[in-house]
């Protein structure tokens, strides 16, 4: 049993440091997915906990050893982790069942405990008909599965995977992710895995932590990032959502449009301009007023609607020219040009950082 | 803030014992002796006189009087026109092979590999077999069938048009192989973008195909200009017996007795300081070309279909390649079997003289073959060697200092072969290295030589193995060395035994600084040629040159089938 510790983890190559003042712990037994889009230092997070890279400040923690600070490093070998990587980095020369026993080889285990455990992993990632095969002859989605055998069979503490489907197509893909998963739920073994898709973070993750510049924005399970985004930058990042500028007043209240909106999430302070987030789902649109003096309603104009089958998207316009989007029944077809009102919950406005 | 940035300097990995930096500066001392020390004799001795004391006559001895102006002009002459015929032929060759459909086109390139490889000497007396004045096979025929005088001829290959001519035989290559791989890469569709939007094949090709190409004819004319002046086999062969020196046959004969060795290192900085500058120039043209592959797929290039010109381009092609493969292979052949070079070979005259004679009678070839095996196999491992760690050291920037490595590797293709055997022998004859005179000195000068390309090619083969492979291997747990073991080296393996064959074969073919560093007890093969073209032994030539040429296409053809090294450049 062994959690994962960050402490103030910090990447500097020159003056710029790729990962800023990173805190981070991950229990054990979680997936953790590191999520930002490309430049955001996630992986060289993953590739400072597998020790190819020394931090220039802070250290890592498995347990309560240490693995990684400035003055000294753990080499990559002997971490006990294992590691998917987004080039599968299978070796071309070796076949596949070669590739997969190479770990087990090092450790110096019995013969036919390899061959056991081998038999049991082929069979595990139904790879079995393929073991004599070289990856060069494999497709993407086999030569996925290869890694993913080779990093599993040698039990590692701690499993790291960089982008390891980023590679593959759009189908073969959102069943790996599931098969990710799968396999995590049946080896309970702690894995950080980096990815810049967030719906591949969305349906691996116990915990998702969204990079930007260098530092974790926010962390928290998916139902947190999705439906309590903390800065603009989470808030844009995952799905979509309308982020709208307004001014705050006193009781977490936000003027928008000349009408006071109630809002959740962070503290508002009076005066200072505040972002609000609120996804177009969480808007309830209607064409027929509502009663007199109703909570959280503004009056819009329909600007232009597209019919897309299982829904309706719309962009409205408010009094003060700022567009949102929303999206309705298929059936409520509103013409371009309407006058409409928009109920947008307190619940769902989030006030945000920055 | 500052202490902060201070303390993050970056802290170097630790493999358990440290080795890097040790190993690091004991290759730059390594290379900076095998290039700095013969560069800094030469620089030193140019400014003296016999005396040792500083000078600048030697510099004005060379740009004044006339024994040293004329060698100077011809070479400038001869460099010129090599290298306007050179892009004359294979610019057209070059754009009939990559963008038409002219029918054997893989044949024709296939030809130009074998007058790539072929050794300028080899090729200079194979022509002198073929077009001498007197004796020339060509000039024989010419008389028997216009029944012209004994004195009159066709063709005088001991001339300065005959230099320019075989010169561009063996340099137009360089050239082809440039505008043909610019046109290879070269996507089809800037092309069909330009027709798309109305622009006729004609206009199409000066508008965007020559102006696409230009860089690599360029640097290709660059490139045959280089050769044409630091070449010093074919003009040996055929301006001496007609009287007069280029550069690089007057440093060698500074070099005869008595010897002027400050003369000869006056007269060898020119030509390094215009081999930098015109490499320089060939690197900036080629830089820029970026231009040409921006962003998206492209498709294999639409062939320009010939319709009637199609035989007669194909036909033209192979004619032009007769003059440097098909005509000197047959004379090399006809002289092998012939007992006299000069004379065509039948079936009643047929003899194996010549090879008995090379394989049991020729003492000198013995002592060759072995001085060059031994030379071979030793420059091929330690060039091997040296350039493997270093590649590998700059491919994977393990060290800090990696770039000064890979410069110092590549920095020789600079120093013409000459030039590099007159500043080996400045350094090699005193205390404390006195090697002239053993194999060690030929060995340095070999190494040297040898390094950029094997560099250059191991680099190469290092970079396409993707560095995951290695940290794959680590978090696995296996250390570093392991996984070198394991995982780099076999992926290593053909590009390694590819560069070692090359340089073995390169060493078999270096003329230009063995002519100035051997001794009686040390020529190799290629000395041995030129020896026996001056004694006149055509016959003899002409059986060790066809087991040269034997083993040389054995080692390209097998080389060639590696990804990754089509195009590698042999140093003449």
């Amino acid at each position: 049993m062994a959690s994962v510790e960050l402490r103030n983890l910090t990447k500097r190559y020159g003056p710029l440091a790729v990962v800023d003042d990173i805190s981070l712990t991950i229990e054990h037994g979680k997936l953790v997915c590191l999520l930002g889009p490309s430049g955001c230092g996630k992986t060289t997070t993953l590739r400072l906990l597998a020790g190819f890279v020394d931090p220039s400040a802070g250290e890592i923690l498995v347990g309560d050893r240490l693995i990684s600070s400035p003055a000294n490093t753990v080499p990559p070998e002997r971490r006990n982790m294992s590691m998917i990587f987004q080039s599968y980095a299978l070796w071309p020369h070796m076949t596949v069942a070669e590739n997969i026993i190479y770990g087990l080889k090092l450790r110096k285990l019995p013969r036919d405990l390899i061959g056991a455990k081998l038999d049991a992993i082929l069979a595990t990632t139904k790879l079995a008909a393929l073991a004599e095969r070289y990856p060069g002859e494999l497709s993407g989605g086999q030569q996925q599965r290869v890694a993913l055998a080779r990093a599993l069979i040698v039990e590692p503490e701690t499993l790291l995977l960089d982008e390891p489907l980023s590679n593959l197509d759009a189908n073969l893909r959102e069943e790996m992710r599931f098969e990710v998963r799968r396999l995590h739920d049946t080896y309970r073994y702690t894995t950080v895995y980096v990815t810049h898709d967030q719906s591949e973070a969305m349906t691996t993750a116990d915990v998702i932590c969204v990079m930007n510049g260098g530092k974790i924005e926010q962390a928290g399970s998916p139902e947190e990032i999705y439906d309590r985004p903390r800065s603009e930058f989470v808030a844009r990042f995952i799905g979509s959502s309308n982020v709208v500028k307004g001014k705050g007043l006193d009781g977490g209240r936000i003027e928008l449009a000349g009408i006071a909106l109630q809002c959740s999430g962070e503290r508002v302070v009076p005066g200072a301009p505040t972002a609000v987030s609120i996804r177009p789902h969480g808007i309830t649109l209607t064409a027929t007023p509502p009663q007199k003096n109703a909570d959280n309603v503004l009056p819009a104009t329909v600007v232009r609607q597209v019919f897309l089958g299982d829904s309706r998207d719309y962009m409205v316009e408010l009094k003060d020219g700022t567009q949102l989007r929303t999206v309705t029944a298929p059936a409520d077809n509103i013409p371009h040009g309407s006058a409409v009102w928009l109920h947008l919950p307190a619940e769902r406005c989030r006030a945000l950082t920055g | 803030m500052t202490t902060a940035a201070l303390s993050a300097a970056p802290a170097p990995r630790k493999f358990g014992v440290d080795v890097s930096k040790p190993v690091l500066y004991a290759f730059a001392a390594a290379l900076c002796v095998l290039i700095v020390l013969p560069l800094s004799w030469l620089v030193l001795y140019s400014f003296t006189d016999a005396q040792g004391a500083l000078t600048f006559s030697n510099f004005y001895r060379l740009f004044t009087e006339s024994t040293f102006l004329e060698p100077l002009i011809t070479t400038f002459i001869i460099a010129t026109s090599s290298a306007t015929i050179c892009c004359a032929v294979a610019a057209p060759m070059g754009w009939l092979v990559a963008r038409t459909d002219l029918p054997f086109s893989s044949v024709v390139r296939a030809l130009v590999t074998a007058s790539f490889v072929t050794p300028p000497f080899l090729g200079a007396i194979a022509w002198e077999i073929l077009a001498a004045p007197n004796s020339g096979l060509l000039n024989k025929t010419y008389r028997a069938i216009t029944g012209a005088g004994q004195d009159s001829h066709l063709f005088n290959i001991y001339s300065i048009e005959g230099i320019v001519f075989v010169i561009s035989c063996y340099t137009f290559p360089y050239v082809f192989v440039l505008v043909a791989n610019s046109l290879d890469r070269t996507p089809g569709e800037l092309e069909d973008a330009s027709s798309i939007l109305g622009g006729g094949r004609w206009y199409t090709a000066r508008r965007v195909t020559i102006p696409l190409v230009l860089p690599a004819l360029l640097a290709g004319a660059l490139v045959a200009f280089l050769q044409a002046m630091t070449l010093f086999g074919s003009p040996a062969i055929l301006a001496l017996p007609a009287g007069f020196h280029t550069m690089t046959t007057k440093i060698w004969s500074l070099f005869q007795f008595p010897p002027k060795p400050e003369l000869a290192a006056a007269a060898s900085l020119p030509l390094l300081i215009l081999t930098v500058f015109l490499l320089r120039a060939e690197h900036m043209i080629l830089g820029r070309r970026g231009f040409s592959v921006v962003g998206g797929k492209y498709g294999a290039p639409r062939l320009i279909p010939l319709h009637r010109w199609r035989w007669p381009a194909s036909i033209l092609c192979l004619m032009v390649l007769m003059l440097p493969v098909f005509l000197p292979y047959a004379a090399l052949l006809n002289a092998t079997f012939s007992p006299v070079a000069t004379t065509f070979v039948t079936f009643k005259n047929a003899t194996m003289h010549n090879v008995h004679f090379v394989l049991f009678e020729l003492s000198a070839a013995s002592l060759a073959l072995k001085n060059t095996v031994i030379l071979g196999t030793a420059t091929a491992t330690i060039g091997t060697a040296i350039a493997l760690v270093i590649a590998y050291v700059a491919a994977r920037q393990a060290v800090p200092g990696h770039r000064l490595l890979g410069f110092l590797a590549t920095a020789p293709i600079a120093i013409p072969g000459i030039v590099l055997g007159v500043g080996l022998f400045l350094s090699y004859t005193r205390p404390p290295f006195v090697l002239y005179g053993t194999l060690w000195i030929l060995l340095i000068a070999f190494v040297t030589i040898a390094l950029p390309s094997a560099y250059q090619q191991l680099r190469a083969a290092i970079r396409s193995i993707h560095p995951e492979l290695e940290d794959a291997s680590r978090i696995l747990g296996a250390t570093r060395l392991r996984s070198l073991w394991q995982i780099t080296a076999p992926l290593l393996r053909t590009g390694v035994i590819a560069t070692w064959c090359f340089v073995f074969v390169g060493v078999m073919r270096e003329l230009s600084a063995a002519i100035i560093l051997f001794t009686s007890e040390t020529k190799v093969i290629s000395v041995l040629i030129y020896d026996l073209n001056e004694s006149g032994d055509l016959g003899a030539i002409s059986v060790i040159g066809i087991g040269m040429l034997i083993i040389t296409f054995a080692v390209v053809i097998a080389v060639n089938r590696i990804p990754g090294f089509g195009n590698v450049r042999f140093r003449t």
